[in-house]
């Protein structure tokens, strides 16, 4: 066994270095197609997390009414904060729904005339943060069944589905260009590996004929491959590395509103993504290759 | 003498599943049939028995069905009827996975040498071992056993590009001995070699024959076959027309 893996070794090494130009060839392939696949992952990632804040915006608002004793408010409140999706729950008290009308107006330059009313007009309210907006008309209904404590919960369903609508067709975009281009990769480095495999048939032909058993023959061609693969990845992460300060800049430039520390998740998630996608494709690759003649 | 009353004799017991008495069969063909395209068979009922130790010339014109034939024995194809029996093997049983053992007894020598052009003649050589997964320490002693067989010790470090043809048909006989095979197939080994070379060849193949190792040898060589009055197996539109020990490359009327 060890004495395979040894032969192996030594055979995909040396295949490596005989054939150099068509190895050259099929490493750059590799890089490309890594850079390619690497730079679609990182903007759809960001698309994601974009999205990911806009709907984490989406709240649920019901007024309550004037007279309702705060022990059933808080019931209300615990009830909702007790459903699936719920990020959190929040009470405005009327004084503090009318400061932030105040701050609201005196932002927009208006002038405030609530002070020359007797009363405060505006009613408290129910607040709740959505962790899933899907579950808005849940949230909404489940309010507005508790009449003697809801007076009415402002209604924008439709923006919410709206939103919906737009970030899911954007998600689905992103994940149907990836899966493209994933796929567009994959061919793409399966057939240059098969160049170089086919460019060895004679030696594979010999091989069998002096009675190499399949694993002889086929595994060297597999470690070559995963040796190209690891080579072309390691190249990719240095390049992307190189790129990563202009990077990062033009994504938080097109996406203002990603958290902080997405750079060092995306990071470690491509240089997964590409190591993977790089053994993953030579080794495949070698081994589709390799398969076709060893039948028959 | 001819050699068909012991052949239909084997074959005969070979039916009834008593083992053939005194020859053992290197090499055994039973009926076989082999259709490559619906209509046109490229063998047709052949019978063929070759005892160990025999020395067989295979002839016929192009496209009589020699390739064919020793496709079948080295199980690159399977006959579409009738049994291929190999070193005691029936091939049609032999599993997928059990062909690369049943190769290594049966050695291939091919017109076009098939050596790999970056490795030297040793490295040819040990290429056959290596790839079967055999330990280091036998390699070295086996192939220069093999290179001082076929006089080629001092041209271990060459390259193929290096060497005449001759010299390359010797290399690659040496692979097919190096795993000490019962038979030896060689398809064409002197068809692109001048004559001289050629009789050097057969005379190395007939050295090795003598050393006990049973000898295929498909060719077109006429003069060869005719002076050495060897076993003759002449193949004609898939059939054998005939099989004879002493004969000629051509049909002799007497």
């Amino acid at each position: 066994m060890i004495r395979f893996l040894l032969f192996s070794m030594k055979r995909a090494w040396e295949g490596f270095w005989r054939n150099i130009v068509m190895s050259l060839a099929a490493t750059a392939t590799m890089v490309l197609m890594l850079l390619l696949l690497a730079g679609l992952l990182i903007v759809v990632t960001g698309l994601n997390a974009g999205l990911d804040y806009f709907e984490s915006k989406v709240e649920v608002t019901a007024f309550v009414r004037d007279g309702a004793s705060q022990a059933r408010i808080s019931e209300v409140m615990d009830k909702v904060r007790a459903m699936p999706d719920v990020a959190g729950v929040a009470f405005v008290a009327k004084d503090e729904a009318i400061q932030r009308f105040r701050e609201y107006n005196a932002a927009r330059g208006q002038t405030d005339l609530t002070d020359v009313l007797p009363w405060n007009p505006l009613p408290a309210s129910i607040e709740v943060d959505l962790a899933d907006p899907l579950v808005y008309a849940q949230v909404a209904n489940t309010l507005k069944d508790e009449r003697d404590v809801v007076e009415n919960v402002v209604e924008n369903q439709s923006v919410v589905n709206a939103l919906l609508t737009v970030t899911n067709t954007m998600r689905l975009g992103g994940t149907v260009v990836l899966g493209l281009v994933g796929i567009t990769v994959f061919f793409i480095v399966i057939n240059t590996i098969r160049l170089a495999v086919v460019a060895r048939a004679r030696e594979i032909e010999i091989m069998r004929l002096v009675g190499a058993s399949d694993a002889f023959i086929r595994w060297p061609f597999v470690f070559e491959g995963i040796f190209v693969g690891l080579l072309g990845a390691v190249v990719t992460l240095g390049l992307l590395v190189l790129a990563y300060e202009p990077l990062s800049r033009v994504m938080f430039a097109l996406f203002e509103v990603l958290p902080l520390r997405f750079g060092e998740f995306v990071l470690r998630d491509v240089a997964l993504v590409v190591v993977a996608a790089g053994v993953a494709l030579g080794g495949l690759g070698s081994y589709v290759s390799v398969r076709s003649y060893l039948r028959g | 003498m001819t050699i068909a009353t012991s052949s239909s004799t084997a074959a005969a017991a070979a039916e009834e599943g008593v083992p053939a008495p005194a020859l053992t069969p290197i090499v055994a063909l039973h009926a076989v049939t082999k259709v490559y395209a619906p209509g046109r068979a490229a063998l047709t009922e052949v019978n063929l028995f070759i005892p160990e130790g025999d020395f067989v010339f295979l002839v016929g014109p192009s496209g009589a069905g020699k390739t064919t034939l020793i496709k079948l024995l080295i199980r690159d194809e399977l006959p579409t009827s009738g049994q291929v029996i190999v070193a005691g093997q029936d091939l049609a049983r032999v599993k997928g996975r059990d062909v690369p053992r049943l190769r290594r007894k049966v050695g291939t020598v091919f017109q076009d040498y098939k050596l790999l052009p970056n490795k030297d003649v040793y490295e040819n050589v040990a290429f056959a071992l290596e790839v079967t997964g055999t330990p280091g320490r036998i390699i070295r002693p086996a192939v220069e056993r093999v290179l001082a067989i076929v006089g080629l010790t001092l041209a271990a470090k060459q390259l193929p590009a290096q060497l005449s043809g001759g010299e390359q048909q010797r290399t690659a006989i040496a692979r097919a001995l190096v795993h000490e095979p019962k038979v030896i197939i060689a398809d064409e080994p002197t068809g692109n070699l001048d004559p001289l070379i050629a009789w050097e060849i057969i005379q190395l193949l007939l050295r090795i024959n003598e050393l006990g190792t049973t000898v295929l040898m498909a060719t077109h060589n006429a003069d060869v076959v005719t002076a050495l009055r060897k076993r003759v197996v002449a193949l004609e539109d898939g059939h054998v027309v005939r099989d004879e020990v002493g004969g000629a490359y051509h049909r002799e009327y007497w």
